[in-house]
Parts: C-alpha cells; structure tokens; sequence
C-alpha cells in the first residue's frame, strides 16, 4: 500500500489549522477481479480499483465528510476545504452539537495472510469453476431443465489506513473472494424455482477449494428438484417448526443486528433503512425473547467475511451481545453514538469503500448455538415443518414483522424429515420468534451476504449463522 | 470538459493498436448531499470525483475495467498489469463489436446553473423541505437533499466522441408525528422551490392525515399506491425488461414475448431517456448509440426489452440505446397517466387501502415475479371513500403478473420520484389496482 502519509497528516494539520476540533482521514484501495458466465460461458471479465481518501471533520459541532480521487496535495486540500464550508454551510439547521466520546484509539497494522495470494488467482481459476459447475449441475437433474446457470466470481483485497487527529493510526489489509451462482430449474407442469448460492469469506485461493462450491451446490440442485417436483403445502394449522440455520442467520441480522444498530435507535437512518423498535431506555431490561435468545456480534472472527481487529474510527474491535438470554443487552456504537448513549464506542463504524462515510455497521452475527443434535432437535416433533433455505425475504423498517419464504424445505413427521413442501412463508414478529424458541441445535453455521445502508447506500461485507432452531406452534402461509 | 475528452482520446489512441474494440467512459462529479435527522443535519457529505471505465475487446474476448482514479498513466499501467489476461479468457458469448458512430442530437437544457449556485448554501433548499413538513403539523423529520453537477464522456475506438452534463436535486423527507409518519420524494435536473416545498408538505401531510391506528386482517384488497410505491415496483419491471436480466434467470419477461399482454391495458411504462428534467436524462449511451424512448410495456402489451449491442446481436434484434456494457439499463421511467383527481381516485377505491411508502421489495422467483414489499409510512384504511386509520407496516404479497393486470384506474397528475428505494428516477401518477393480497404476521 503506497501512499504519502506525510499528505494525510498535513491534511490533518490543515483542518485542525481551519478551525476543526476533530479530523479523521481514510485512504483506502479497494482492488480485485471478476468473471461473470452463464451456462458455462463467458460473459465478461472485469477489474475494478476503487483508491481514493476520504476526510470527516468536525466544526463547530457539525460533522463534513468528503471524498476524492485525485491524490494530489491540491485535490486532497480542495476535499478538505469542501468538507469544511459545506458543514459550516449547513450549520445554521443544527439544533444540537455532535460530539464524539473519548476512546483508545489503536495505533496497529494488521493484515490478514492468506494461504494463496488473491494475486495468485488467475481469470482461468475462476472460469474453469465455472465450467465445472454447470457441468456437475447438468449431470445432476434429471427430470427438471436447467435453464439458467449463472457464475460469478470475484477477487477483493480492500486496503486502509486511518488517521486521525486524536492519534489513531490503523493500516489494514483484508483480501476476500466472493463466489455466486444464480439457478432456474424449470419443469413443464411444475413450473419454475429459482436459487441463488453464495459463498465469501476474509482469506485466499484456498477458499475456493475448502467451500467444495461445486459439491454443495449439486447436492442442492439434487433436493430442489425434488422439491420443485413433489413439493406440497405447508400444514394450514400451527405446527413446530425447525427453522434452518441459513434462516436463523438472516432473521439475527434483520432482527437482532440492524436494531441494535445505536444510529438507528436514535433515527440517523429514519428516512432510508428506517427506525428501530428498540428505544434508548429498554437497552440492559427489556425481554425480547426467553433465556435460548443470545444474539452475538464479533467483527474478530478469524476467516470470516466481515473481519476486522480496529473500526474506521481507530476503535479496536471486540464481541458484542446484543440480546442476552432474551435481554435487549447491547447497541453497536460508533464514537457519535456512544456519546449521546454516554457509553465508549464497541467499534462498529466501517465504511464501504473511500468514498463512504463511516458508519455503524454489523460484521459477523449469530445465534448462540445449544448441545443438541439436528436429530434431537426434531426428534419430538409429530407434525411439522423443517425451512432450509430462503429466497424472498423482508422486514419492516422498524425491524419487528418480518417474512421468510423457504425454498427446501420438508415435513416432519414424528420426529423424521418427510416430503417435501414447496414455498411454506414464516411471517413473524421479532419478539413472536424469540420468545418462542424451544430448542437450538449445536451446529453453528455461518452464511455470506453484502449488508447495505446508509445513503449513498453502502453494501459491507457480513457474515450471519446460526444453529437450526426449533420454535413451536407456528401458522405458516403459503405463496398465494 | 475539453480535458476529460482529452483524456478519453489519449488512452484510446495508446490502446487502440492492441485491442480490437476500445471504449473510455469517464464520469466526474461534483456533489454535496446534507442527511437530516431529528430535524437537523446529521452530516453534510461532498464527492470530487472522476470515475474511468474502459471496454476492451480482443478476438472477441471482453475485458471491462473500472477505476476511480483520473490519472491517464495510472490507468495505463493498470491495463499493462491486466493485458495478458485478455489472451487467457474465452470469447464472451455476449460480444458484439462496438457501433460506428451515429450522428447524435444532444438532449438540451439538462444542465440548471441554479444547482451550482444553490450547491454554495445547500442548507437554503433544505430548509425549505423541512419548514413545509413542520408547517403541516410534523413534529420531526429526516431526508436528504443531494445537489450534483455531472459530466459523461464517452470516447471509442470506432471514431465516437461526444459528453454531456447534467445537474441533478434530489430531495426526500420523512415526516413523523408521535408514533406515525409520512414520506415524499422528488428528483429533477432542476432546482425548483415549489417541488421541494412539496416534499416537505406531503411527507407532513401523511404524518398528520390521520391519529387512529386501524385493525387489517390478512387478505385481499383494492388498494392505492402512491408514486413512491409505483416508482418502486416500476424499477423493478424495468430491471427485469433488461435483455441480460432475461439471459441471466433474473426476469418474468424469460416467460413472455414481445406482443403478449402481460398487464391492465391501463400500463403504459416508458424508458424515457431525453426528457431533459429527469435526472438521469442521456443523448448517448455507453456506446455511443443515440438514445429514444421507447415502450417496455404499453397499454398493457410488452414491446420491448432493454438491449446493449451484446444482448441485441445474441438475441438477433438492434440496440435499444440502453447499454450498460454488459446489462442494459433504463434511463428514467415514465408511466402514462390516468384521468382522474387524486380524490376521485379514493372515491372509485371505496373500500381498501392507500399505500403510500414502500420498501424491502424481493422477490422468491424472477421467473414467475413472486415478491413481496413491505408497507411503510402512511397506509390508510378506507372505508366509504373515508380514511378511517392507519393499518401500519402490513406487507403486499403477490405477484408482479397479478398486480399488474389488476390495475385498474390512474390519476392525471404524475409525480417525478427518486429516492433511496426508487433508484431509476420514475414519474409516476396514483394507481389503483383491485384484489391484491395483503398480509401480516400471526404472532
């Protein structure tokens, strides 16, 4: 990572000569591959490097923030001036000054070594698994076409080095591959369904190996079939149901993760990702869920999607439990927040590329998992539903009523998995699925996604797991 | 602006005797954006920006490089670093050479001084957005007011050189009045006081339209969509009527040709990319071929799917000026609108729902257009032509065949929307559409 950081530290100087109480800057180079195919083919091929700075000032108690690519002196002092007048512009509309609470900024390096270099990962690695998966994928149907197959594969390494004027100076270096594939199985009479896989952790080449992608996904293609071909309707009466831990990472990030968010509880995202049905005052006494209902947040997870040991704000990063034992535990703050919370910071700002803002965000989210097997857990069951995987999800914007519609998903029948049942849709309140957990299994899984907020919005890296969860007396819908 | 072309030529010139096909599109920016919450400026954030993207094709291999950096060796060395590549990969299956050029008449008047002046103080506007909703008896608000000059250059190997700029406002506020809210949205090339005061008096107006919570079991009802809701669930047909949308399983149009009726013949849904007002207003596209509006649907009738030069020579018809290298896009989006007044709208519902906000809009399966949205805002019980109360978040579950088809009335005035949740700028009127499903959780 070649940049100047005598430039960063006279822009720093600059600022606080102009008048700022605080200023941060970020250069940060975000640069990989990708090859994008369908059926087997190429579409295209891509590169991308995203390297620029971003600086955040505080003035007179109003925050500027400001990006450019131009790296010159003149253009990072042309940033800084912007993100100066334009704050000071807009200061006649502030009502209350923002401060930021005292903290230990780290002074670190870190980088994360893969066993293979990203560098090492060549077009062709990723285009021959490609080939190979639609390859495997059509040997693997048999009374479903496979109309669509498509393959998208990606190299990220994301560079940072923050500085600020408080002393921080954090420099990291975080390499992730991204592997997706977008599938249509279409049959005559039963019509279509549609499945997207992801695949991405923090680590190298190697990863594309250790996920077996091509294994997971045609013993998938395997059971969806089946699926798309005998799948029947949920039960109509209220049944248990075991809830997948695909789900259950999705429903923590949703439910648990984005309220928890302290910018949002305070209503910093009203108007885009909305709200939170989480207030200041239920924070350490209010019930959520029954004591099965931990919910845990760690950006230091070795390997994982969303890693990393100090935030965009120089905080080091550190487990956070939001819900405990069903107790509304603890919010992600950035320093903004932890001010007004009257708290220290737990390290959740992180910015998506140069030109975003930092601001609080997930990392890697779960749910506490149990002692029991996947057969102990459905072992009681008489009549139910296990939900697998998804594809349609949503919540409201103040994180409380919610929708999964399972793709692979199956009956249970006195304590074995049975037929198949075809798009069974789990519409739920926040506090309807904590507080009605019966039983968690031992099998922490974690899944990928790219969380997206703030405006302009920003998607971040995250992981989300869980166990398979049992929860009791559920009425199911049906897609109508 | 002369430089940016400068650019774009230099790096065509060095490139061009190693590749087939090479296209510059450089875009800078210029833009300030103030986000409000609790009624004040929670940041105020600026982009100087140039963006390079670089199509590059060899013996009909394709290679696309984007960088955010402006410096023309920069871009070199990265395409040095990247060239063997090209050698390596196989022929895309989505290759077409670029066009030769076509005489392109630029959109004129897309371009506001205003906004340039108005980016000095972005406070003045955004003040005004935020009287209005207080002045409707809204006790706090959060939004954003965005201002950008941008300039597009495109330059290829073909003998194509031309740029526009453009400058954009875009403005949305959410109105909350004790535990309700109301939200409007407005994106223009141009600064216009009234259409920001009225954001602000809309967004007030819902927050305040009514102080009773009313009960809605899951089931089917006529409802009203706002614009904002129109906007939503129009980008996402417009996304699906991408021709690559189509080749990659992420569309209902894979079921449908050119010539079915696939929805009410009151639908007529345009991509409308030389309306010089709306913001992402286009002569050319990333290929140099001039744009037009055309139809996706009209009334009721598919017409035409969104084509770059790949989709359209793999698919065997022309470009539709939409490119995107590799997905087609829409510009903007223009619905045509009905005949009646809003209040008349409400009369012929009767009985059902206003849906006034929306977000959170995925779908379980492209091919048949599953999905569901969740409500947010305002969402308004009517009964005898009356607003009674407000349902809250209950979610529409359907399908986007159904709902279109089930349109059945419009309003006359049309609203020009662009917000978080509605990317692809769409001007759009009321709709009232019969029989949708609603839903909310049990427990």
């Amino acid at each position: 990572m070649g940049f100047d950081e005598d430039l960063l530290r006279e822009l720093i100087d600059a600022g606080i000569a102009v008048g700022a109480s605080y200023v941060e800057v970020r250069y940060q180079n975000d640069h990989g591959i990708s090859v994008s195919m369908r059926n087997g083919r190429v579409m295209g091929v891509g590169s991308v490097r995203e390297e620029g700075v971003g600086v955040r000032v505080l003035i007179n108690g109003s925050l500027g923030f400001a990006a450019t690519n131009d790296l010159s002196r003149d253009g990072l002092m042309n940033a800084l001036e912007k993100a100066v007048s334009r704050a000071r512009a807009t200061a006649s509309l502030r009502r209350n000054a923002i401060t930021f609470a005292e903290e230990r900024v780290g002074r670190a390096s870190y980088e994360v070594v893969p066993k293979s270099r990203l560098e090492d990962i060549h077009v062709e690695d990723l285009t021959s698994l490609g080939k190979e998966a639609y390859g495997e994928l059509l040997k693997t149907v048999s009374q479903v076409k496979l109309p669509v197959c498509v393959f998208s594969a990606e190299t990220h390494m994301q560079e940072k080095l923050i500085m600020t004027s408080e002393g921080a100076y954090v420099r990291s270096r975080i390499p992730r591959i991204y592997v997706s594939l977008n599938l249509v199985l279409l049959h005559q009479q039963r019509g279509t369904l549609q499945r997207m896989k992801e695949f991405a952790s923090s680590g190298g080449g190697e990863l594309l190996k250790e996920w077996k992608p091509v294994d997971v996904v045609s013993e998938e293609v395997k059971n969806l079939e089946v699926v798309l071909l005998k799948g029947v309707e949920p039960p109509k009466d209220p049944v248990d149901v075991v809830v997948g831990s695909e789900i259950i990472g999705l429903l923590v990030h949703e439910s648990a993760g984005h309220p928890m968010e302290a910018d949002r509880i305070l209503g910093r995202e009203a108007a885009q990702a909305g709200e939170s049905y989480v207030k200041p005052e239920m924070i350490g006494k209010y019930r959520i869920g029954n004591e099965l209902a931990t919910v845990i947040e760690d950006p230091t997870i070795p390997g994982s999607n969303g890693f990393y040991l100090y935030d965009d704000e120089g905080v080091p990063a550190r487990p956070r439990y939001l819900y405990k034992e069903g107790i509304i535990n603890e919010a992600l703050h950035n320093r903004h927040t932890a001010s007004i919370f009257g708290v220290k910071s737990n390290a959740a700002a992180r910015a998506m590329n140069y030109a975003s803002e930092p601001i609080i965000r997930m990392s890697n989210t779960y749910l506490k998992p149990g002692n029991m097997s996947f057969e102990e857990l459905i072992d009681d069951v008489g009549l139910g539903v296990f939900i697998k995987s998804y594809m349609e999800w949503n919540i409201d914007d103040i994180r409380w009523n919610q929708r999964y519609v399972g793709l692979e998903a199956y009956l249970i029948r006195n304590g074995e998995l049975a037929e198949p049942v075809r798009n069974p849709v789990l519409e739920i309140t926040t506090q309807g699925f904590y507080s009605n957990i019966v039983a968690v299994d031992k099998e922490l899984k974690f899944y990928p996604g790219t969380c997206g907020k703030g405006e302009p919005s920003q998607g971040v890296p995250v992981w989300f797991g869980g166990p398979d969860v049992r929860i009791s007396k559920i009425r199911l819908g049906v897609i109508a | 602006m002369t430089g940016t072309i400068e650019l774009g030529r230099e790096v065509v010139n060095k490139l061009r005797a190693s590749y087939d096909n090479v296209a510059v599109l450089i875009k800078t920016r210029d833009r300030v954006m103030v986000k409000l919450w609790n009624t004040e400026p929670s940041v105020t954030q600026s982009w100087i920006t140039t963006e390079v993207s670089l199509l590059l094709t060899k013996s009909k291999r394709v290679l696309i490089l984007e960088f955010s950096v402006g410096r023309p060796e920069e871009i070199l060395k990265a395409v040095e670093k990247i060239s063997s590549v090209v050698e390596r990969v196989e022929e895309s299956e989505l290759y077409a050479p670029l066009p030769e050029p076509q005489e392109v008449k630029l959109v004129e008047g897309s371009f506001d001084a205003k906004v340039i002046d108005a980016m000095r103080d972005p406070g003045k506007l955004t003040k005004l957005m935020i009287d209005a909703a207080l002045s409707e008896g809204a006790e706090r608000v959060a939004g954003t007011l965005t201002l950008s000059n941008d300039e597009r250059v495109l330059v290829t190997s073909k003998g194509f050189e031309n740029s526009e700029r453009r400058t954009l406002v875009e403005a949305y506020l959410r109105a909350f009045k004790k535990e309700f809210s109301g939200q409007w949205a407005h994106g223009s090339t141009h600064v216009n006081e009234k259409e920001i005061e009225e954001v602000g008096r809309k967004a007030g107006l819902y927050a305040s339209i009514t102080s009773n919570k009313a009960d809605l079991q899951p089931g089917k009802y006529d409802v009203v969509l706002s614009p904002l809701v129109v906007g939503n669930l129009m980008n996402y047909v417009s996304f699906m009527s991408s021709a690559l949308a189509v080749l990659m399983g992420y569309s209902m149009f894979m079921k449908f040709r050119p010539g079915d009726k696939i929805a009410s013949e009151k639908l007529t849904l345009v991509d409308t990319p030389r309306d010089p007002t709306l913001p992402n207003v286009a002569s050319f596209d990333d290929e140099g071929v001039p744009t037009y509006d055309k139809p996706i649907i009209e009334d009721g009738v598919f017409h035409n799917l969104l084509h770059n030069s790949g989709t359209a020579t793999k698919l065997g018809v022309k470009s539709t000026g939409n490119a995107g290298w590799v997905m087609p896009n829409p510009w903007n989006l223009r619905m045509k609108p009905g005949e009646l007044r809003e209040e008349e709208l409400v009369s012929e519902l009767r009985n059902g729902v206003i849906i006034t906000n929306n977000w959170y809009t995925r779908l379980q399966n492209y091919v048949e257009g599953t999905f569901s949205t969740v409500a947010r805002d305002a969402a308004l019980l009517v009964k005898n032509g009356e607003v009674v109360g407000n349902v809250g978040r209950v979610r529409i579950a359907t399908s986007f065949p159904q709902l279109l088809n089930n349109i059945e009335e419009m309003t006359r005035q049309t609203y020009d929307i662009m917000w978080w949740e509605v990317r692809t700028p769409t001007r759009a009127p009321y709709v009232l559409a019969r029989n949708v499903n609603l839903t909310k959780p049990y427990i």
